[in-house]
């Protein structure tokens, strides 16, 4: 446009004509239709004609005139026609009722008396609200071209506030009188408006569409012309009474609460209030209240005796969480996570509940009678004679894995149930999560043989049930033991055992070596390489015999010697360190007599030779020690007729498949040799073969007691084996079966007796001060000077994935490294290191 | 109050134009006029006595371009004939265009 050349010529015909533009004939239309509107007549008016005049009026710069004339107007109106039916709303019954608190009207009348004021307040509000909307369109113009220059309130603003003025900043002379304190229309309308949320708080039906149209009202109106937004009347007066009054509300009904004792109750309740107060915002009130009164209610009813209710006796939170009562237990975490997002409180009796339940089960286990057989805990000693043994009581050994794996059964009895709560009630909180973590690793960690017990557990699972059954049940198997295992600290401990265990079961061949592997496999993502390589170099060592066994046997049957064949080798050729000493027969029993070597029988000695040849033909220079300890052997043995039996099992002559020890291999073997009705010695027997004492106890046991395997007599027969008895071979021997197994004692992992148990932590310590000495060297070797204090903590760091290390013993070898020169004393106030290479 | 999707505005010469409610609304004025109890708010028929045809054709027209382009950018000026701006001005001035939209208004 402006580009174009513009050329503005007079205008025409003038908007403003002479005798209509007067300001006096201009307002005249003007004050009549203000008089209609407020009669309600304005559907006869033309807005156009009434707007055009204002228009008019301020074109003739006459709008401070308009502007005053119609202040004066409103006024003066509404003196005549507004205030005198507002007076008379205010009856004397109505201020006894809401100011004076004075008994006497029922609940119902109470109601009906504040509603018809309110009501009242409300349609005058709402004529007053209309007109003052209209005229304030008509004077549009005035509004927009004058008032925003003249930095007045608007017109609106000054005659909407006339209902501030005049009534709701009203004297009310004679109450403010009898209560000795200036009282005002507005207090009034805030007492009626509690009284009716008190009485919805206390289950009465109120007005609520009523209450809404009286608080927008409030919000309508602002403190002075201004009509700054935070000067809401609403904001100013209103709310911060409704919320005292709220809170003092509140403030009872916790105390009631607290009296009548439950907690449940008080969680319903206080949830149901919570919902109330919310929905009475959206529908009564105003929303800009609603966190403001939930902070209100969370204040009084949840936060100010929170833990009066939780240590409630026989409904707090002990009692849900024993009783597994989820619906309490989520209200309550939704209530207590408003309030507190560290959820302290919960935390803090979670616990202490786990705690108190993790020493129970200890105490239970200390004061349960494991004599009897426990349903499922069946051990080896029991073994093939289950069925009929099982009334019986258990060895004392057998006793101490049921308790074993009682314990662990009760610990993952636990941990469901927590974890159950978290999951259902606690919406996997993090923070609840952890603090429940961390207390069941310290109960566990309290109870001094959690290491063992856990891998017995696994050892039992492993053992028993994984046949047939299904990838489900082995996974969650998996998950628990993994479960475990991570809350044990002395995770060294552990391994020492489960190196034991893994050794049976690997050697005895007693569980399936894919679900071993799995386990292991987990256990390095869980704890690392380190923690898994001698259970991986014994995997190792399994596949590795396996194959040399396999190939031996090719290698011997290319030999056609006629004097092998009759016996078939499988053996394990294991790595030292990788298995533990008790296997490796190296146990701390033998000590005394250096390694004891076992005299073998020509006829295997022969083998052994054979195979030693065989192996160092590819490996020279290795030694192959035989353990006669963890082997076993099947024997096909021959019993001949028993003269003068005619009929039954004895009259034939029986073979049977034995399968027995290696030991138990030997000692029958020198019965081959033993003429018919003659007897050995048990140190005869002794002598000849050189098997410690105690291993040949228990495999005569096994060979001369079980009935079921009897296959040498005992004199005098009596359930042990003394060194003063005597055996001989038992030709009266049959057996339904033609596989016989002798029970083996020593593959039955059993829970260690107190002297085993000391013997074990001695030796463990010996390995921690290694393991000690050798982070302190690595750590001083990177660092060279270090204070005390820095090393200790350091080393407590290096070691935290393996096991916990006590100060004083990082003291002594910190000492002990000082003595042999690793490390020297720095002279000055703080003790201090320095790394000598 | 008529609900009716158009309204119809009356020049001083008699001349009538059906326009568009909603196009209409832009002007303050006439939003005041049609939302409270008045006549206007009750027939749907708003008579300016001293607004030409030629002007309030004018006028018309700028409801329509505005609510054609309201939620568009870019938007091209629209054509006014040069003899015409001093009314236009000053009817722009009468139906409130030119002024910001008032607090009370936008609620």
């Amino acid at each position: 446009m402006a580009s174009r050349p513009n050329k503005i010529r007079p205008v025409r015909r003038p908007i403003l004509n002479k005798e209509t533009s007067e300001f006096e004939p201009c307002w005249d239309i003007l004050k009549s239709a203000l008089t209609d509107i407020h009669n309600k007549n304005a559907s006869r008016l033309s807005f156009e004609n009434l707007y055009r005049a204002s228009y008019k009026i301020v074109l003739r710069k006459k709008g401070q005139l308009l502007y005053d004339r119609v202040k004066e107007f409103e006024e003066e109106w509404f003196r005549n026609h507004v205030l005198p039916p507002i007076a008379g709303l205010v009856s004397s019954n109505l201020v006894s009722v809401a100011l004076l608190q004075r008994p006497g009207l029922s609940a119902h009348e109470r109601r009906e008396t504040g509603e018809r004021f309110l009501r009242g307040i409300r349609d005058t509000w709402e004529d007053h609200n209309m007109s003052m909307n209209m005229v304030a369109d008509i004077l549009m113009y005035l509004e927009r071209s004058y008032v925003s220059e003249a930095r007045q309130p608007s017109i609106f603003a000054a005659t909407i506030g006339l209902f501030r003025d005049h009534i709701l900043r009203n004297n009310l002379d004679g109450v403010s009188e009898q209560l000795d304190q200036p009282l005002v229309m507005f207090d009034l309308i805030n007492a009626v408006i509690l009284d009716l949320i008190n009485m919805e708080r206390d289950g009465d039906i109120i007005d609520r569409n009523l209450l809404r149209q009286i608080t927008s009202m409030l919000e309508a109106l602002y403190e002075t012309d201004e009509e700054p937004e935070n000067a809401k009347l609403y904001l100013t007066v209103f709310e911060p009474r409704f919320l005292a009054a709220s809170q003092s509300f509140y403030r009872d009904e916790c105390d009631k609460l607290l009296r009548e004792g439950s907690a449940s109750a008080w969680l319903r309740h206080t949830q149901r209030r919570l919902q109330e107060e919310h929905n009475r915002c959206e529908t009564s009130l105003s929303i800009l209240t609603t966190d403001k009164i939930a902070q209100v209610v969370e204040q009084e009813l949840i936060v100010a005796k929170l833990n009066d209710f939780l240590a409630m006796e026989g409904t707090g939170m002990k009692s849900m969480v024993d009783n597994d009562r989820h619906e309490d237990l989520s209200i309550l975490y939704q209530l207590v996570s408003r309030v507190d997002k560290t959820k302290h409180a919960l935390k803090h009796i979670l616990q202490t509940r786990v705690m108190e339940l993790g020493l129970e089960i200890e105490q239970t286990l200390k004061s349960t009678d494991f004599s009897a057989p426990v349903a499922g805990a069946e051990v080896e000693d029991v073994g093939e004679a289950g069925e009929k043994t099982k009334a019986q009581p258990l060895s004392a050994a057998a006793q101490q894995t049921a308790a074993a794996i009682k314990w662990v059964d009760d610990v993952l009895q636990l941990k469901d149930k927590f974890d159950n709560l978290s999951r259902v009630c606690f919406n996997q909180d993090l923070v609840l999560q952890s603090a429940v973590t961390k207390s069941f690793s310290d109960f566990i960690n309290m109870f001094h043989r959690c290491s063992e017990f856990v891998s017995l557990f696994i050892d039992d699972s492993l053992k028993r049930g994984l046949k047939g059954k299904s990838d489900e049940d082995v996974e969650a198997m998996l998950q628990k033991a993994i479960v475990l295992l991570r809350y044990l600290a002395d995770r060294d401990m552990f391994e020492r055992y489960y190196q034991k265990h893994l050794a049976r079961r690997l050697l005895h061949n007693k569980s399936e070596i894919h679900t071993e592997k799995e386990l292991v496999r987990r256990m390095k993502a869980e704890l690392g390489n380190h923690f898994t390589t001698k259970f991986e170099g014994m995997f190792k060592d399994m596949e590795l015999s396996k194959d040399l066994s396999e190939n031996y046997r090719d290698h011997v049957r290319s030999l056609g010697d006629a004097d092998i064949k009759n016996i078939d080798l499988g053996l394990h050729v294991l790595t030292t360190n990788n298995w533990p000493p008790e296997v490796m027969g190296r146990s701390a029993n033998q000590e005394d007599g250096g390694r004891a070597e076992c005299t073998f029988p020509p006829a295997i000695k022969r083998l052994q030779e054979s195979f030693f040849k065989y192996y160092l033909k590819d490996r020279s220079g290795r030694v192959l020690t035989w353990v006669a300890s963890a082997g076993t052997a099947d024997i096909k043995c021959v019993f001949p007729k028993v003269p003068g039996k005619e009929s039954g099992p004895l009259s034939k002559e029986r073979r049977y498949e034995l399968n027995v020890s290696t030991y138990g291999m030997i000692v029958l073997e020198l019965f081959n040799g033993v003429a018919e009705g003659e007897s050995l010695s048990f140190e005869e027997i002794q002598a000849k073969t050189n098997i410690p004492a105690h291993d040949l106890i228990r495999t005569l046991g096994s060979l001369s007691i079980p009935p079921k395997s009897r296959v040498l007599a005992k004199e005098p027969l009596s359930k042990n084996v003394k060194p003063t008895d005597r055996f001989s071979f038992n030709a009266q021997f049959a057996s339904k079966t033609i596989k016989i197994k002798a029970p083996v004692i020593s593959s039955a992992s059993k829970v260690e007796d107190n002297e085993e148990r000391k013997q074990t932590e001695r030796k463990n310590d010996q390995t921690r001060a290694h393991v000690v000495d050798a982070a302190i060297v690595r750590i001083m070797k990177q660092r060279k000077e270090l204070t005390h204090t820095q090393l200790t903590t350091e080393v407590i760091g290096q070691l935290a994935g393996r096991f916990k290390p006590e100060i004083s013993m990082i003291k002594k070898r910190i000492e002990d490294l000082l003595v042999r020169e690793y490390l020297e004393r720095i002279e000055g106030g703080t003790a201090a290191y320095r790394y000598l290479a | 109050m008529s609900d009716s999707e158009y309204i119809t505005l009356v020049s001083s010469d008699g001349f009538e134009f059906v326009v568009l409610r909603e196009a209409a609304l832009v002007s303050p004025t006439i939003k005041g006029m049609l939302r409270s109890q008045f006549s206007e708010a009750q027939t749907g028929r708003c008579t300016f006595p001293e607004i030409s045809a030629i002007v309030l054709e004018q006028v018309v027209e700028y409801f329509h371009y505005w609510y054609r382009n309201r939620d568009k950018e870019d938007v091209p000026d629209m054509d006014i004939p040069v003899e015409l701006c001093l009314e236009l001005l000053m009817a722009a001035n009468y139906f409130n265009l030119d002024a910001k939209p008032a607090v009370r208004d936008a609620v």
